[in-house]
């Protein structure tokens, strides 16, 4: 008798909540952005294979979403080389020296394109088609509705970043990029914070830090915002969840003298 | 449609046959096997020999350490079997049930005293059907707990519905919790599903609440009620009874002699018909099951499909009975497969909606599985772990795919803490 939510049921659902995000941008791209995916997929089932032989660490489907996320995100014409650098060191040193997928504190991806914007500055972001950043809000959804995409963290995001645009402020050029950023990278089920509150104040998070690039960092692309965005709420996200328990468990010290 | 509801807690639906009839069965097994509670095992004296002729209610052993804790004959038999593993650790006392037995009446001199009360309860053989926390077992025979949870529901797949096994003894329900008041200086907390309230306002002198909870699993397990009512620490222990055992007190109370009859379920996809049916404790399973099971290889198991163990008797405590079907043995993996898929276990959990709601949403649910997972022990507790035994993390050990060993982690957890920290 078992349940459904194993690690690789979750890691396959996940992938299908993507589908309409990968399809669309694939259906836009052309071959061009299968060259990418491919070397992607290479990269990190080479990377996965070394750490079952060498660790006996079971490989897992999210790598794939690994994958999409880095070819879709990824600073064009990069070529091969750069691209494996940059995959290697986000994959090795953010998911699989801790242990593959359900241990790791940062997502692979936001390391790996971290990596590769700092590295190589000089390589253009790329931009999106009006349908593939419309294909994020049925991603978004399918998750939230199968529950392995937190709610929270997408309802705090779009909340701070809706409260941002009523008031004004000049975010709108990195809302497209910023929202194909949160439902691939920030609402990772694995990385985000785990406590209901935790992940209000990650969504809020992740919208404030995008607003504050939009709004201070002049010549930087909407994608690079948001991937920097990214990774300083994914590094937060530990602090923002003990906050969370702190609170819970003081309440319910408050309420029955002891817990 | 109450799936399609919202609230905490999940509704896990496992094939079963229907049940014939709604009215439960009179069943008295012709063996029964007495076993103590789960928890740290206990040394034991026997007070019988084998061959001996015993009453109902009569004392077959009693506590090593506490003699006045004793375990008593579910039916009138003939003692056929003692066991006992080394350090006189009971495994079983089996029984055959002899028609012609009597049924032992208790003096009952000073029951209005806690005193008098703990006595009973202990000589009638009542006191394991008690369970406290933290750690689980039944409590020892001086503690005072801060608050008893009575649980008038029970969520679990197939569980008989408590309110049932109440009809007719309303009486004897109140008597029990008027008793069970006295029994400690805090509240005792009477669970139910909405309804009608199971008893009167102001019984036990206003320390009796009645809690409506939500018919959902985990919400009807007696941790998360001891978690949303009264956290178990180890200065603070909280014990749990069922109803239906608080009943029985109350006819103890009333007549001398302790009802041994409870009403179980019996069902499971392994079965051709389910069962309602009203058996003693320690019944024997494939009696239970006898002319019901499917034809093929199956699993007799004492619990619920979700904690439940298999068995060859009815478990103390447990009111339910599971038949599945035994899965045909593969062939056993490649070695290459097995060296991959084997290692690294426990497995890492996804935090998921559906983890939450196995949870009943009650506590921050990963945060506590990574707690578990990593041997924080500190953080455990202080989510409240205390409050919780295995059986409450049945549902969410089921519904990751049986990867992650909660059960076996917490009780791992728990009984470090108890070396490390409990008096």
């Amino acid at each position: 008798m078992k349940g459904l939510w194993d690690r690789e049921t979750v890691a396959l659902m996940l992938l299908a909540a993507y589908m309409p995000l990968a399809l669309f941008w694939v259906w836009y791209g052309g071959a061009q952005t299968l060259v990418g995916l491919g070397t992607a997929v290479l990269c990190l089932a080479v990377w996965n294979l070394v750490f079952m032989l060498a660790r006996a660490q079971p490989p897992s489907f999210a790598a794939l979403i690994t994958a999409l996320a880095i070819a879709m995100l990824a600073p064009e014409d990069l070529g091969a080389l750069r691209m494996v650098l940059g995959i290697s060191f986000g994959a090795v040193m953010g998911e699989l020296v801790f242990g593959g997928w359900g241990r790791n504190v940062v997502n692979p991806a936001t390391v790996a394109l971290s990596f590769l914007g700092f590295g190589f500055p000089g390589f253009a972001w790329p931009g999106f088609d009006d349908p593939v950043i419309w294909a994020a809000i049925p991603a978004a959804l399918i998750g939230i509705a199968t529950g392995i995409m937190p709610a929270a963290v997408l309802a705090g995001a779009i909340l701070v970043g809706g409260a941002a645009l009523a008031l004004g402020a000049p975010v709108a050029a990195a809302l497209p990029a910023a929202g194909i950023v949160l439902v691939l990278l920030v609402a990772d089920p694995v990385t985000s914070a785990t406590t209901t509150v935790g992940r209000w104040m990650n969504g809020g998070l992740y919208a404030g830090l995008v607003l504050v690039f939009a709004t201070g960092w002049s010549g930087a692309a909407p994608v690079q915002m948001a991937v920097a965005a990214a990774l300083l709420t994914s590094l937060a996200t530990p602090l923002l969840d003990e906050i969370a328990i702190t609170i819970w468990v003081a309440q319910r010290r408050r309420r029955h003298g002891r817990n | 449609m109450n799936a399609l509801k919202f609230g905490p807690g999940l509704i896990p639906a496992f094939p079963s046959p229907r049940t014939s009839g709604q009215a439960p069965t009179e069943v008295i097994t012709q063996e029964a096997g007495i076993r103590t509670p789960s928890g740290p095992s206990l040394r034991v004296n026997p007070l019988v020999r084998e061959g001996d002729i015993v009453g109902q209610g009569a004392a077959v052993a009693c506590l090593r350490d506490a003699p006045q804790v004793q375990f008593v004959a579910p039916m009138p038999g003939r003692v056929a079997r003692i066991s006992l593993h080394p350090g006189r650790k009971l495994s079983e006392i089996v029984m055959f049930h002899e028609t012609a037995g009597d049924v032992v009446q208790h003096k009952r001199p000073d029951v209005n005293t806690p005193a008098g009360l703990r006595n009973l309860m202990q000589t009638a053989g009542m006191w394991p059907w008690l369970r406290r926390r933290p750690f689980g077992g039944m409590p020892s025979t001086g503690e005072s707990p801060a608050a008893i949870i009575v649980m008038a529901m029970d969520t679990r797949p197939f569980a008989p519905d408590p309110r049932q096994a109440l009809e007719g003894r309303e009486a004897a329900f109140e008597r029990g919790l008027q008793a069970l008041s006295g029994l400690c200086d805090g509240p005792v907390f009477v669970c139910q599903t909405s309804g009608t309230d199971l008893c009167a306002p102001g019984v036990g002198g206003g320390q009796v609440r009645v809690v409506d909870v939500t018919a959902r699993h985990p919400l009807g397990s007696a941790g998360f009620q001891v978690h949303a009512l009264a956290p178990a620490t180890i200065e603070t222990p909280v014990w749990d009874i069922h109803a239906e055992d608080v009943a029985a007190l109350g006819d103890l109370l009333a007549t001398g002699v302790l009802p041994m009859s409870r009403l179980v379920r019996v069902a499971g996809k392994g079965l051709r018909e389910s069962r309602l049916v009203r058996t003693q404790p320690g019944a024997d399973l494939r009696e239970l099951t006898l002319r019901a099971v499917a034809p093929g290889a199956h699993r007799l198991m004492s619990g619920s499909p979700l904690d439940g163990h298999e068995a060859h008797w009815l478990a103390p405590r447990h009111r339910q009975v599971t038949v599945l079907p035994r899965a045909p043995k593969g062939k056993p993996p490649h070695w290459f497969v097995s060296a991959i898929t084997r290692s690294g276990l426990p497995r890492p959990v996804i935090p998921t909606a559906a983890l939450t709601q196995a949870f009943g949403a009650a506590l921050p649910a990963v945060a506590l599985v990574r707690a578990l997972g990593s041997g924080d022990d500190e953080t455990a507790m202080k989510l409240g772990a205390l409050s919780l035994l295995e059986e409450d993390v049945g549902l969410a050990d089921y519904v990751l795919g049986g990867e992650a060993h909660l059960a076996g982690l917490l009780r791992a957890m728990l009984d470090r803490v108890r070396t490390e920290l409990a008096p």
